[in-house]
């Protein structure tokens, strides 16, 4: 098992600054090539959302052109398809290539394709990378911990390639940065609990508008009021929980919920 | 994509909660939400049969803005009844393979290989059960994979199948 330490947190934040290609994906999707916006000029859709294929598959073994197709495009895809949104990644995000030169971030081998992420900073892969870090670490050096669930918190922009939510090769995705990100807001708040409870109640509220069913977080939320000597408004999130749940998923908080509830009104 | 050929996908979460009650005894509780992708719609869920609704009704909206209006009433209401019946089907079916995959996944992938392989001889690419051993986190993600694959796979023969229920309609 890693023991990470303080260099496992430098060592990502440096891998940002010597990549050739930094992605952001979460809340908006935007390149920087060697540490200059990329211009739009992908020339058609596909050529993005093959290049946001590529990205979603990167611990896959590399793709096989029939495959993408298949996944992406389905019956409106084929190889000519396939060639001129390649076309369209190269003129992007290489654009000094010569033609038939060797390409920096995309391997081909035969028909199979696959970025080369050694080039390329991707922000959901680093956020990913800090929560594993948070998660690892907590209980056992919460200071490191906070440093990285607030690393990995100031990543989150908002959901995954927002303008794909209707397009299901995203969905797998854009679902697992969520439940990561939902995690590490809680476990923040849970680590700040006691000395900034407000910090604490501001991150629960955070992860409250990303699902407002997430219990864990009205619990938390309802501790931070107490401890702020905030007795009505620990009631008032309480009460918020209980019409949630109920409103949602027709049954009553836990009995965690309800104990902690009764602590502080008895 | 033509009317003729929709796509409608679904995603199932799971959030387990285990506690105990005022007895001391220890209790699992599930929340389930499902989430229609194409329509960016949503509903939270603790009974599965909830779930399958919200599907049903997804499906039936889509039925029915796939119906052009040129079509007689008559001929509405056929195409409707034949797109609730496969559903009726489905689902009655769907509970029980979700449940399954929870409980014992390498065995509910062979049950689904079964039923392609029975109805799809087209399909070669079978799956490697052999290597589906969800102990650890590879295989997990290995077997996650495989079952994105066979969701495709699944999907080619729905349209296939859609396409000779046609034909067969037409004759």
């Amino acid at each position: 098992m890693i023991q990470y330490d303080d260099g496992h947190i430098q060592a990502l934040m440096d891998a940002k600054d010597k990549a050739d290609l930094k992605v952001s994906t979460l809340g908006q999707f935007h390149l920087v090539l060697d540490d200059n916006p990329v211009p739009d000029n992908w020339g058609r859709d596909k050529a993005i959302q093959l290049f946001q294929f590529f990205l979603i598959s990167r611990n896959r073994l590399a793709l096989h052109k029939e495959q993408i197709i298949d996944r992406l495009w389905d019956e409106s895809g084929s190889d000519q398809v396939f060639k001129v949104a390649l076309h369209g990644i190269n003129k992007t995000i290489e654009p000094n290539k010569k033609s038939r030169g060797q390409t920096r971030f995309i391997q081909r081998q035969g028909a199979t394709y696959k970025l080369d992420m050694s080039k390329i900073w991707l922000d959901s892969q680093a956020l990913e990378s800090y929560i594993e870090i948070g998660n690892h670490v907590k209980g056992m050096n919460n200071e490191l911990a906070i440093i990285a669930f607030q690393l990995a918190i100031n990543l989150y922009k908002g959901p995954f390639l927002p303008n794909r939510i209707y397009e299901d090769w995203t969905t797998t995705e854009r679902e697992r940065i969520q439940i990561f990100t939902l995690g590490a807001y809680i476990s923040l708040a849970e680590l700040l609990l006691e000395e900034q409870p407000n910090e604490s109640i501001r991150l629960t509220e955070e992860a409250l508008n990303i699902d407002p069913t997430w219990e864990e977080a009205y619990r938390i939320q309802m501790a931070a009021h107490i401890a702020n000597g905030n007795r009505p408004q620990a009631i008032r999130t309480y009460k918020r929980c209980v019409d949630v749940l109920d409103k949602e998923f027709g049954i009553a908080p836990l009995p965690k919920t309800v104990g902690l509830f009764e602590s502080f009104i008895g | 994509m033509s009317k003729e050929s929709q796509t409608a996908s679904f995603l199932l979460r799971f959030t387990q909660k285990i506690f105990e009650d005022e007895h001391g005894e220890s209790n699992v509780q599930w929340r389930g939400k499902i989430s229609h992708v194409q329509g960016n719609d949503q509903k939270n869920f603790s009974e599965l049969k909830e779930a399958m609704d919200f599907i049903q009704s997804k499906l039936s909206e889509m039925t029915l803005a796939s119906i052009s209006n040129d079509k007689s009433d008559e001929e509405k209401e056929g195409i409707l009844n034949k797109s609730l019946d496969m559903w009726k089907k489905l689902s009655s079916n769907y509970p029980k393979l979700v449940v399954d995959a929870i409980k014992d996944p390498k065995g509910q992938v062979t049950q689904l290989q079964e039923q392609i392989s029975s109805k799809a001889e087209q399909i070669t690419n079978r799956l490697d059960l052999e290597s589906l051993r969800p102990t650890s986190k590879s295989d997990f993600n290995s077997l996650s994979e495989q079952i994105s694959d066979l969701t495709a796979v699944l999907k080619k023969l729905q349209k296939k199948v859609d396409k000779i229920d046609k034909k067969i309609g037409k004759s």
